[in-house]
């Protein structure tokens, strides 16, 4: 008889255990026992997956919001563009929502609401989260355009290069310096959101630990592990930021 | 070879330029002096568009740069322009600064606006700094790279604003040099400068622009040495 049954019956039928024996069980139930570690590690895959995809739509639609506010804005008086305005309008009515009601009812009216015959939560979940990253991944951009002194864009400007190349090659790229502390907060932000799509059904780290803890009626190891996975993840992230600000931080050597 | 005819800008209420119609003709060296917040560079910035004319025509090359059909960036690349705060383009290397444009705009190959880039370096005596980024180097330097910058162009008209205003007192000299250089190379010049020695020697023309409109104009002796207008001469008494 292993450790694990033999002071695992000590404990259930009421015999004292030192505080190691009760931690052995315990840590035994919440990972190893019928393998669950598994499941904490398949959490984790769609944690990933979540904020990967996550992470693209909002990237991808925080740029264009971001792109399309700031052309707005910088259009010469006199020169207005129609459709640019009406865009404007769209991406701001945009921010705006996203922005002004919580993660958490987001989640659900996409869940229970929009998509209430999909079954497909951990996609809903990845969209949601998406749309919502976009909202303030556009706001980060834009602070970063308008950061940047306009004589840098006036001297690509000065050169023939057009709007879309001087943003491309010389606006973007020292941009993004300014705004990667900030982006970086964002995607960790993100990142840890992702425990939220528990309450629509989606199967990330969060869901595993709770399905857990259901059967095993012990909350605080699965609990515990799962912060500590979280917490392991954002190190990562935040040693990758590190590296890349490193990187960008050659245009500055002195 | 510019020409400007009847040239309003507005910001909001304010009027900067009140009515100026100007002709630049090819191989001038036109220096533009005056207090400041006469309009001197908002008039430098409407030659190439950079200042949007409330009205007015600016004609160069024989197109009307102020039609809206006409293509203003390909109208850019005939005119450089220079910076009274350089503007280089930080996350880039002095060479990728200077081959940015050409190589984009498809006027000419890496290699070749590289070969370039190289002589007009070496032409300023920075060839040593092809590597280095913008914020490694001194305000002088940076000019005077700002300066080959436009010139890898192959522009037909050099604006300057201000080239000299934010650099240290020895660092002017050797901006001014190599703009001496260039007038001497025969290109068709715009200054607005507050170096009246640099004007003296350089200019074919001086403008003297006060409340937004040309006071006066006439070779650098007549300005210098016998304004006319009453003003002209409070502005140089106070400078000179």
């Amino acid at each position: 008889m292993d450790y694990y049954t033999q002071w695992k019956a000590m404990i259930s039928s009421g015999e004292e255990v030192t505080f190691w024996q009760d931690f052995y069980v315990k840590f035994y139930q919440a990972f190893i026992e019928a393998d669950r570690w598994k499941q904490y590690l398949s959490g984790v895959g769609t944690t990933l997956l979540v904020t990967a995809i996550a992470l693209i739509i909002g990237i991808i639609l925080g740029v264009t919001v971001a792109m399309l506010r700031t052309a707005h804005d910088q259009q010469l008086p006199g020169h207005r563009n129609p459709l640019l305005g009406v865009l404007n309008a769209v991406c701001s009515v945009y921010t705006t929502v996203i922005r002004g009601t919580p993660m958490m009812v987001q989640l659900l009216i996409m869940g229970m609401v929009i998509f209430a015959s999909s079954r497909n939560f951990t996609a809903v979940g990845a969209l949601t989260l998406g749309i919502n990253s976009g909202a303030y991944v556009s706001e980060i951009i834009r602070g970063g355009l308008m950061s940047l002194d306009p004589g840098q864009a006036e001297a690509g400007r000065s050169l023939g290069l057009g709007y879309l190349d001087t943003m491309r090659y010389i606006v973007i790229p020292q941009a993004f310096k300014a705004v990667l502390p900030a982006l970086s907060n964002e995607f960790i932000i993100l990142l840890k959101d992702t425990s939220l799509i528990t309450y629509i059904g989606g199967k990330e780290l969060l869901y595993a630990a709770q399905g857990i803890y259901s059967r095993t009626y012990e909350a605080m190891f699965p609990l515990i592990g799962t912060a500590l996975i979280y917490l392991a993840l954002v190190m990562v992230l935040t040693w990758l930021q590190g590296k890349l600000e490193r990187r960008l931080r050659e245009s500055d050597r002195r | 070879m510019i020409v400007v005819k009847d040239l309003h800008k507005s910001f909001g209420d304010n009027e900067v330029l009140c009515g100026i119609t100007e002709h630049i003709r090819v191989g001038e060296k036109v220096v533009i002096i005056g207090p400041s917040g006469s309009g001197k560079s908002t008039f430098l910035r409407c030659l190439n568009l950079l200042e949007v004319p409330t009205s007015g025509e600016i004609i160069f090359d024989g197109v009307p740069m102020t039609d809206p059909k006409t293509n203003i960036n390909e109208m850019r690349q005939k005119m450089g322009m220079v910076f009274q705060h350089f503007n280089l383009f930080n996350n880039l290397s002095v060479l990728k600064n200077m081959t940015l444009a050409p190589v984009r705009l498809k006027r000419m190959s890496k290699a070749e606006a590289e070969e370039n880039a190289m002589a007009l370096l070496r032409r300023v005596g920075l060839a040593d700094k092809a590597n280095a980024y913008p914020s490694q180097l001194s305000g002088g330097q940076k000019q005077r790279i700002a300066i080959v910058r436009a010139l890898a162009m192959k522009p037909k008209v050099m604006l300057f604003d201000e080239p000299t205003s934010a650099l240290d007192p020895e660092m002017v000299g050797e901006v001014l040099e190599v703009m001496k250089e260039l007038a001497d190379d025969g290109m068709t010049m715009v200054v607005v400068t507050h170096e009246m020695g640099f004007a003296r020697e350089v200019a074919t023309r001086v403008l003297f622009m006060d409340g937004g409109g040309i006071l006066e104009q006439g070779t650098p002796d007549e300005i210098f040495s016998h304004p006319k207008e009453e003003r002209t001469q409070l502005f140089l008494s106070k400078i000179l």
